[in-house]
């Protein structure tokens, strides 16, 4: 039978991407997060089954249920038994005992990130895959040196993951140097290695991504990395002993793309190192001590496309060098101590997608500046002075597709100039000003998926508005005037994946009835309700449910638990527990 | 291909499934189609013998198998207009319908 290795290796490990939407014991990491500039929700981005399983799939599922029934899947053409290794990883069933039914089976990735029961047992049936194995990953406190070692018979890996592996030290690091063909390595969250283990890591030439993310005793260490001129991706975040001097031996380095040094104590003069990196594109210096003055440095950086500078301290001193920066398109200025007169200094910046100014002290006037800036799509202003006669800066950025306006001064006056904003998709208005009047001069921006109205005083008259919106995926409505008529408005809305209607302490079993249609909803909060446990029967019909969070009403953890056990097999979260 | 019916009925298009043993499925085109494999056999362009014929045959499929794909193909038209119900696999026939669906990419 033809096809056994027809499948296409597009399934390579990337740390974070590993299993559709699905948050592990080893994958939260702060690393990247900033770069999801829109729409970061975690439930709308579950991708959900709509199709047909195929017969590969039903056939994949039932070997996994009957695993144990299987001695070995040697016999199996080498891209069906990693479709099974896969499923079994996945669903988390892999075990001592089934393990032992791949050995020989030539698979080329073999990641176990999220096993448990992981022992050096484990790497005899690994290293069983010789050359074939590509790419290999572990997670936890078994994973050993000497285990580590043992994976020398696997001389074609490419990619190789040891996060949150505490026992790896140094001599475990010594093996790694034979490993020629490594392309990408990750040993995340290690306490005991240091620039004495790093020398290793000199022989790997061919190394294009290196991930040493919370790695606090490698100070000194990236002298080893001056000649991996391939390397293109460099994360040492959250690694808090790294200082200026560790930024020397990088100026070589000039395929570097990506550049990730958030919390550690790089000051101005570190950065003065980066200025040869000439096809850097992304920079993060989030919790850095840099101030004004490394922007000189950084307007070398002409490939510069992505810039975190969120957390620094900045102030206004120096930022005039802003205006040098022009080829970036997402800049996080968030938590800085800047004020309306740096803004200006971003009118150039005509490429700017996205802009984060959570937190600063911006007003009114400072946001013409902006009003040129007609490629944002990503606008953040929450916590700033902004009120609604700034927003007329606002109107004619017609590509703006996410605007956060919470806790801002910003008024139901101000809002009817949004109104023109099309390609809005997400706004978000939690601020006690906004009322009823502020949603209904809104109605026009019908492609909206997200709504934030959390803290709003929107009453059941102003959910008469909500009707325009059919699109929304995400609603809060919170502050506390809805009652069981408000929430008939809310029925219509079929694309709701999350709703959270708490504290809108009048609500009864009667609106749970109300949304009963509402079949695409993960996430459901209705806390600080007069929800009974006899109003529950009444979200039998939400299959997709994952969450649901009842605080403080008359509902007991055992009523959650029953009608997870009957109706609802994909709740995994659900308050009270 | 099929016949042109005469009868007021129209008749569904039908297509042959031969197995390694010669035993022969004759089921709708549409449910056959389910299959990429046979999709491509069944309409690329060129006149491929199978395109002319509407008759497939698996050297490498025993009769056991390809009976199972065959509900399985009908299976899945019912699951795709809403009836979702479960698909019952017999354990030892798994992998080698396993290597089967493989083959025919469904």
């Amino acid at each position: 039978m033809g096809g056994a290795c027809s499948r296409k290796r597009d399934q390579q490990v990337d740390e974070d991407s590993q299993h559709n939407g699905v948050s592990g014991r080893y994958c939260k990491s702060g690393s990247s997060k900033w770069l999801a500039y829109s729409f970061s929700r975690s439930f709308s981005d579950i991708k959900r089954r709509t199709t047909t399983p195929s017969l590969m799939e039903l056939c994949i599922y039932k070997v996994c249920e009957d695993i144990n029934k299987y001695n070995s899947f040697s016999m199996l053409p080498r891209d069906l038994s990693q479709q099974i290794f896969d499923e079994l990883v996945y669903s988390r069933r892999l075990n001592d005992v089934n393990l032992e039914a791949f050995r020989d089976c030539a698979l080329q990735d073999m990641n176990l990130g999220e096993c448990e029961g992981f022992s050096d047992f484990w790497m005899d049936v690994i290293t069983s895959q010789g050359s074939s194995l590509l790419s290999a990953s572990f997670a936890g406190p078994d994973v050993t040196d000497s285990g580590l070692s043992r994976l020398k018979d696997c001389q074609s890996l490419q990619t190789l993951a040891f996060n949150y592996c505490e026992r790896i030290s140094d001599h475990g690091l010594e093996h790694i140097a034979g490993f020629s063909n490594l392309s990408t390595l990750s040993f995340r969250r290690n306490n005991v290695i240091t620039a004495q283990g790093m020398a290793a890591l000199s022989h790997l030439i061919n190394l294009v991504k290196l991930d040493l993310e919370r790695c606090p005793k490698i100070h000194g260490g990236l002298v080893h990395l001056k000649g991996l001129t391939k390397l293109e991706s460099l994360n040492i975040n959250c690694c808090n002993c790294i200082t200026d001097s560790d930024m020397r031996p990088l100026q070589g380095l000039v395929n570097l793309k990506a550049l990730q040094l958030s919390s550690t104590k790089i000051t101005d003069y570190g950065v003065t190192f980066l200025r040869a990196l000439h096809k850097l594109e992304l920079l993060n210096m989030e919790c850095c001590l840099v101030t004004g003055a490394c922007l000189e440095s950084l307007s070398a950086l002409r490939a510069l496309l992505y810039l975190n500078l969120s957390r620094c301290n900045l102030t206004d001193d120096g930022c005039d060098k802003f205006s040098k920066l022009d080829t970036l398109k997402v800049l996080n200025l968030g938590f800085n101590e800047i004020s309306d007169a740096i803004l200006v200094h971003l009118k150039g910046l005509i490429y700017l997608e996205s802009l984060n100014l959570d937190s600063c002290k911006i007003h009114d006037d400072g946001l013409v500046n902006l009003a040129g800036l007609n490629q944002l799509k990503f606008l953040q202003l929450s916590d700033t002075e902004v009120g609604s006669n700034g927003l007329r800066h606002l109107s004619g950025l017609r590509n703006l597709e996410s605007l956060n306006l919470s806790f801002t001064v910003v008024t139901d006056v101000g809002l009817k100039r949004l109104s023109g904003l099309s390609n809005l998709k997400s706004l978000n208005l939690d601020s006690r000003q906004i009322t009823d009047a502020g949603l209904g001069a809104l109605t026009s921006l019908t492609g909206l998926t997200h709504l934030d109205l959390f803290g709003a005083r929107i009453t059941d008259s102003g959910t008469n508005y909500l009707k325009c919106f059919k699109n929304l995926r995400s609603l809060e409505i919170c502050g506390g005037g809805l009652t069981d008529a408000g929430v008939k408005n809310i029925k219509d809305l079929a694309s709701l994946t999350l709703l959270n209607i708490s504290q809108n302490g009048h609500l009864t079993d009667k609106s749970l009835e109300a949304i009963s249609g509402l079949t695409e909803l993960m996430s459901l909060n209705v806390s600080n309700s007069r929800i009974t446990s006899a109003g529950l029967k009444h979200l039998k019909s939400l299959k997709n449910l994952k969450s649901l969070t009842l605080e403080a009403c008359k509902v007991t953890a055992n009523d959650i638990k029953k009608l997870q056990s009957t109706d609802l097999p994909n709740l995994v979260n659900f308050r009270p527990e | 291909m099929a016949e042109p019916s005469q009868s007021k009925i129209k008749k569904e298009e039908m297509v042959k499934l031969i197995s390694a043993e010669g035993f022969e499925f004759v089921i709708s085109k549409k449910a056959a189609m389910v299959s990429q494999t046979i999709r491509n056999m069944l309409t690329s362009p060129g006149s491929f013998a199978e395109t002319e014929h509407g008759e497939v045959t698996f050297p490498e499929i025993s009769t056991t198998i390809l009976e199972k794909i065959c509900q399985y193909f009908y299976w899945s038209l019912q699951y795709a207009s809403g009836k979702e119900t479960e698909f019952h696999i017999e354990p030892e026939l798994t992998l080698e319908l396993m290597m089967a669906a493989n083959y025919l990419h469904t």
